[in-house]
């Protein structure tokens, strides 16, 4: 019997019965897999407040795997160790759910090992909370006849008189020139795409309070009209996220995009939602 | 100078949402768990300034030693140093406004702590009355484990609770 | 650029630091700052009564307390003190030290603590960073710090395999680096066998940005009293001299997505600046220690071109022949850098700490061995501006 940490991992799920905590379970329906390197699988089951442990060599069915060596493990148990520095470190890998593997630390009260003293800990006060304030954004001028464009499906850029380029969406003054764009030009809608972010991280989005669904993609898109640098920032249909190729210019060195084209929304009230994504145009 | 077309500007209503945590440290844990758990005020004292500082913190401001584990108890009524009624109303306000803040030194402290005042009108309060912590049910563990400060009657009597939108 | 020069020169005397960590439960924001109040006025023999101007900084956002440094004169000292706040996002930390050597270069002051700190498990990192975008385009559209840009430039460059190889290894350097650090937050033990399982299996974030790549969030504080050089000369056997700072705001947030080079970056056009006026040709020889603000692994590759003046896959070559080790030709973060620890409001003020302890010889186990005279300090922050900073060991310049 190996041991890490003074901690023997059979022991760890032999007392998980015994260390179950209804109330932390509440609401949890879900299969979880343990596979502990060279130790063994486990599968367990959490609904209705119960549980429901198995020895097994079939983690088929589990809404999340966790797969990780027995020293890992142990160290973890033991709070020698960090989960996600593990995860980051590939020393654990989780598959499936990623967000209901971190529910397995409510469910359970703190594995001690036999004979181990549970020292009393102070207990630290956290408090979490959600910030919610009401915020107005005064759009300007500029600002201002650009999203009226969205509202009458237009997409236009403001122009510099000094150097010629354009900037959509627009600002008032031309950085490196200093002086006031003072004409307006109308874009694509459809353009190529430059560049597509695959972002695969749910953040909270702080405009909504909520988590950004993914996988979605942020794109860079060279619309009609515009050249160099003048790209116009947007998303794509998720859908299409597998099925795009980046458009480049490094020196001589010319890739095109994947031809985009903007979706409407029904519901156009002059803002970024007026568009509500850009699709293939191919 | 360009004179701008304000006719194209407008405002767009948004939010802005985020989540955080506080963490209180052991210091202020210690000070808030005593006031859930024993109902009662701690606070720490520097020996250098002979100053009680309530509610505590590790460090003396003044002469920056370290305080931590110089805890006292504290009465749980003080004197009203100062006041201030809240009329606006917001959503995050703790009370319905209008309702009364105070700045209350407790007997053996040296420092003000800020909370609230119930059973009283507005028009009534005044600088130099007697309050009395009145603890709550609620187990935040935050200050509003204590629920407000009450007016203590000159002569001794209990008051009577009026009440309050709460 | 409308620079002059400054009236005297000034020298870090005291340096402190917390241990870097993702669990200070036990403490509060005042109390973790002064842990590294303390070890800074320890460090240089001194008392808060010594102290007088005092610079603090953070990223507001995260902790969601605003005007924290009033709070913070319990774990500061400023009470009673003049005192300044500074909160630039990433650079928060750079534009301290800027702040502090102009105060105290001007002759207005003539010993400031500036202080920088950071609670980042009391916010969100991702989505405070997401807030500083335009509410009404890019806030909806930029996802915090994260990016693949740097990912797709590097491999459309050199080809995927050369750029992946090349940003694991400078992770796992910078790794090895951060196991010799006691301060640093993560230190992984990573081993160059485990190159090619993480590169495959690391979870990706952005497109080729993998969790393994990204830098930390992390608690701390860091702090750094500098003084007047008659000061200096008198408190400390072995003050650093702040040479010189530049802070430049060059790239325009809505031409970033983009796939379009060569582009003038902002860390190019700062370094050329700097260089310039200091009568630097050659960075690569002169300076001996370059701690980097390298938010990931993708982007310190990438920047070691920009800082460094440098052509081609020079770079590249620098990265795979190990040259930016602790005992290479040009160490890169000693310290582990940014991907080790990331207290946002400390980190670049962590630059400039870092780098003043490889001049004083006194950065223990990650010491870089031999006469570290020159030294390079660099920030970021996430609309793109640079902050870069120079050390010097002697006035001799």
């Amino acid at each position: 019997m190996s041991e890490y940490y003074g901690i023997d991992v059979d022991d760890v799920f032999n007392t998980m019965a015994s260390r179950f905590r209804p109330e932390g379970a509440e609401g949890v329906d879900a299969v979880f897999g343990y596979d502990i390197t060279e130790k063994g699988k486990w599968k367990l089951s959490v609904g209705q407040g119960r549980m429901a442990l198995d020895i097994t060599e079939d983690l088929s069915g589990c809404d999340v795997v966790v797969r990780v060596d027995e020293q890992t493990f142990a160290g973890i148990i033991a709070g020698k160790l960090d989960a996600m520095a593990a995860l980051s470190a590939n020393k654990m890998k989780v598959e499936g759910d990623f967000n209901l593997f971190a529910v397995t630390g409510k469910i359970f009260t703190k594995y001690v090992p036999p004979g181990q003293e549970v020292e009393p800990e102070q207990e630290l006060v956290m408090l979490k909370r959600t910030i919610s304030v009401n915020q107005r954004f005064a759009t300007g001028p500029i600002m201002g006849t650009f999203l009226q464009g969205l509202k009458e499906k237009t997409i236009l850029a403001i122009k510099c008189p000094g150097c010629g380029r354009l900037q959509s969406p627009p600002r008032e003054i031309c950085a490196p020139c200093r002086i006031r764009n003072d004409s307006w030009v109308e874009i694509g809608p459809a353009g190529e795409m430059r560049m597509l972010e695959y972002c695969y991280y749910a953040s909270p989005d702080p405009l909504t309070g909520e988590t950004r669904e993914t996988p979605y993609g942020a794109i860079g898109v060279l619309l009609d009209g515009c050249k160099d640098n003048e790209v116009f920032w947007h998303l794509l249909n998720p859908q299409q996220l597998n099925d795009v190729r980046m458009g480049m210019v490094m020196g001589d060195k010319v890739v095109h995009g994947t031809r985009l084209r903007p979706v409407w929304s029904a519901n156009r009230t002059g803002s970024i939602n007026d568009i509500k994504y850009f699709e293939i145009d191919e | 100078m360009q004179k701008d077309d304000f006719s194209k500007s407008y405002v767009v209503e948004g939010k802005l949402a985020l989540p955080y945590t506080y963490f209180a440290g052991r210091v202020g844990s210690r000070f808030l768990t005593t006031l859930r758990d024993h109902k009662t005020i701690m606070g720490v004292r520097c020996d250098t300034c002979s100053k009680v500082f309530v509610p505590p913190r590790q460090t003396c401001e003044r002469c920056f030693s370290d305080i931590r584990d110089n805890w006292v108890t504290l009465e749980n009524k003080g004197e009203l140093i100062n006041f201030t009624v809240v009329r606006e109303a917001d959503k995050h306000l703790p009370r319905k406004t209008p309702y009364i803040l105070g700045l209350i030194r407790l007997d053996g402290a040296d420092t003000p702590m800020v909370h609230i005042i119930e059973g009283i009108e507005p028009d009534k309060i005044a600088e130099g009355m007697r309050v009395r912590a009145v603890f709550a049910g609620e187990s935040e563990g935050t200050i509003l484990e204590i629920a407000h400060f009450e007016i203590v009657p000159p002569c001794g009597m209990r008051s009577r609770q009026i009440s309050t939108n709460s | 650029m409308g620079y002059k020069k400054r009236n005297r020169h000034v020298g870090i005397v005291g340096i402190g630091e917390t241990k870097f960590s993702s669990h200070r439960e036990d403490v509060n924001q005042p109390e973790m700052i002064h842990e590294a109040v303390r070890g800074a006025l320890d460090d240089a023999g001194l008392t808060m009564d010594d102290i007088d101007c005092v610079v603090h900084g953070n990223m507001e956002l995260f902790e969601m307390v605003h005007q924290p440094d009033m709070w913070h004169t319990l774990g500061t000292g400023a009470y009673g003190k003049s005192a300044f706040r500074v909160t630039t996002g990433g650079t928060t930390g750079g534009t301290l030290v800027c702040g502090a050597d102009n105060l105290v270069a001007s002759g207005m002051y003539d010993v400031v603590l500036a202080v920088g700190f950071e609670k980042l498990q009391e916010g969100h990192t991702t989505g405070g960073i997401t807030n500083m975008a335009d509410p009404l385009w890019a806030r909806r559209l930029q996802s915090g710090a994260l990016t693949a840009q740097a990912a797709v430039k590097l491999i459309a460059e050199f080809g995927e395999a050369r750029a992946r190889r090349a940003a694991m290894t400078y992770r796992i350097i910078m790794d090895m680096h951060a196991c010799k650090n006691p301060n640093a937050h993560r230190a992984f033990h990573l081993d160059w066998d485990q190159m090619e399982d993480l590169m495959a299996t690391s979870p990706p974030l952005i497109g080729d940005l993998r969790l393994i790549h990204m830098c930390s969030q992390s608690d701390g504080a860091c702090a750094i009293i500098f003084a007047s050089e008659k000061k200096a000369r008198e408190i400390s056997g072995k003050p650093v001299w702040v040479r010189d700072h530049i802070t430049v705001h060059r790239e325009e947030t809505l031409n970033l997505h983009n796939n379009y080079y060569p582009i003038e970056t902002t860390h190019s056009f700062a370094a050329k600046q700097l260089y310039g006026r200091n009568g630097i040709d050659n960075p690569l020889e002169y300076f001996d220690v370059f701690e980097m603000y390298d938010p990931s692994a993708w982007w310190g590759v990438d920047w070691l071109r920009d800082f460094f003046l440098l052509e081609g896959d020079e770079h590249i070559k620098m990265v795979e022949n190990r040259d930016i080790m602790i005992d290479g030709k040009m160490p890169i973060n000693p310290s582990g850098g940014v991907i080790a620890t990331n207290p946002i409001g400390a980190t670049a003020i962590i630059r400039v700490a870092e780098a003043a302890k490889q001049i004083r010889g006194d950065a223990g186990d990650h010491q870089i061995p031999g006469n570290v005279e020159h030294g390079l300090a660099s920030s970021f922050g996430g609309t793109m501006w640079t902050v870069l900073t120079m050390l010097e060991k002697e006035t001799n310049w």
